[in-house]
């Protein structure tokens, strides 16, 4: 249950860099990498709770899955990974493997967690 | 109703920032630094004592952080087998984190030290999202954790490099195929090193030291 560490520093960062505008926050976008390890249910119920008694109080955590791009160093391969989706593991799992020439690959991007953007309601809205 | 695009910047962004600034705080010590992770019970201690032993008779220095959410139970064990350590305690907190390793470095000599085991708190989720600032990372698993255990950890084993299966030598005892834990690890990390070794009797121990650069790196040439 890490998730609570992290929506703390989302509260934190969230209210700093939403001072110069005003209004009720409806719904907050974050961008998941699809190599991060963090539960979307328990991230929101952690934001729910931290957001009380703040202008963030009540806005729905939208979580937006992206992709992961991996880069090759022996066929100059870029782009997405191939995903290990069978049976076994119920889900999609990205293999850190060259699609091409399946050479050890350096991950470009996919373990982020970033606010992409807020959607405000400020007064003018209801005129 | 409009929306209002943001810096886009990690969540975590103080986090990664530290761990970089622990990275470059071991590396300017030339220390080694290594992160073990892995449930409760897998064997870390016990593997961090056995390379500690291994070390020691060739003057390798070596720097220990020992984390449990309570207790100093694996910090004596590491003062005992003759490292520089340090007992953090998360206090119920169920990872360690680059800021609490950042502290805990004071703590230590760490110049005078070649080889740093930072050993996070028991839990096989959470510590995964907090990057300290290591060389290396290492997942350590116990066979009586059961042969499923890559399958029901695959986001975790696609992303680690190195895994070590311990206690080997019970295996047949618990009903557990070795093969299979090691045959899923390879279908979602084709490139990842997977270990077997039996820390309580020492076996595969050198394996483990080789793979996590441990004897190329800090053993000096003139020890003798």
């Amino acid at each position: 249950m890490h998730e609570y560490s992290i929506a703390s520093e989302l509260v934190k960062a969230l209210l700093e860099q939403l001072e110069p505008h005003p209004g009720r926050i409806t719904h907050v976008f974050v961008q998941k990498g699809e190599l991060r390890i963090l539960s979307d249910p328990a991230l929101r119920t952690a934001f729910e709770l931290l957001a009380r008694g703040t202008r963030l109080e009540g806005a729905d955590l939208v979580i937006e899955l992206v992709p992961a791009r991996i880069a090759c160093p022996a066929c100059g391969y870029e782009g997405p990974a191939d995903h290990a989706d069978d049976e076994v593991f119920h889900y999609a799992i990205p293999v850190l493997s060259c699609p091409t020439c399946d050479s050890a690959v350096k991950v470009l991007s996919g373990r982020e967690l970033c606010v992409d953007r807020v959607t405000v309601e400020t007064d003018d809205d209801e005129h | 109703m409009h929306d209002v695009r943001l810096h886009g910047e990690e969540v975590l962004k103080r986090q990664l920032e530290l761990a970089e600034e622990n990275r470059k705080r071991f590396s300017a010590a030339g220390v080694r630094a290594i992160s073990l992770m892995g449930a409760i019970g897998s064997g870390k201690t016990s593997i961090v004592e056995r390379l500690i032993a291994r070390l020691k008779p060739l003057h390798v220095r070596i720097g220990t952080i020992a984390a449990d959410s309570a207790g100093d139970d694996d910090h004596r064990r590491f003062v005992a087998a003759g490292a520089e350590s340090v007992n953090l305690n998360t206090q119920d907190d169920c990872h360690l984190d680059a800021h609490r390793v950042n502290h805990a470095v004071e703590h230590l000599p760490i110049d005078d030290l070649d080889v740093l085991f930072i050993e996070n708190v028991g839990n096989l989720i959470c510590p995964a999202d907090f990057p300290l600032g290591a060389a290396k990372e290492v997942v350590v698993i116990s066979v009586t954790e059961g042969d499923d255990m890559v399958r029901k950890h695959p986001k975790i084993f696609a992303q680690t490099d190195i895994v070590v299966i311990n206690k080997i030598d019970l295996a047949d005892a618990v009903g557990v195929d070795v093969r299979r834990i090691a045959e899923d690890y390879a279908s979602i990390n084709p490139h990842g090193v997977c270990l077997m070794t039996d820390a309580r009797h020492d076996v595969g121990m050198d394996e483990v030291a080789r793979a996590l650069g441990i004897e190329c790196t800090s053993i000096p040439s003139q020890a003798s």
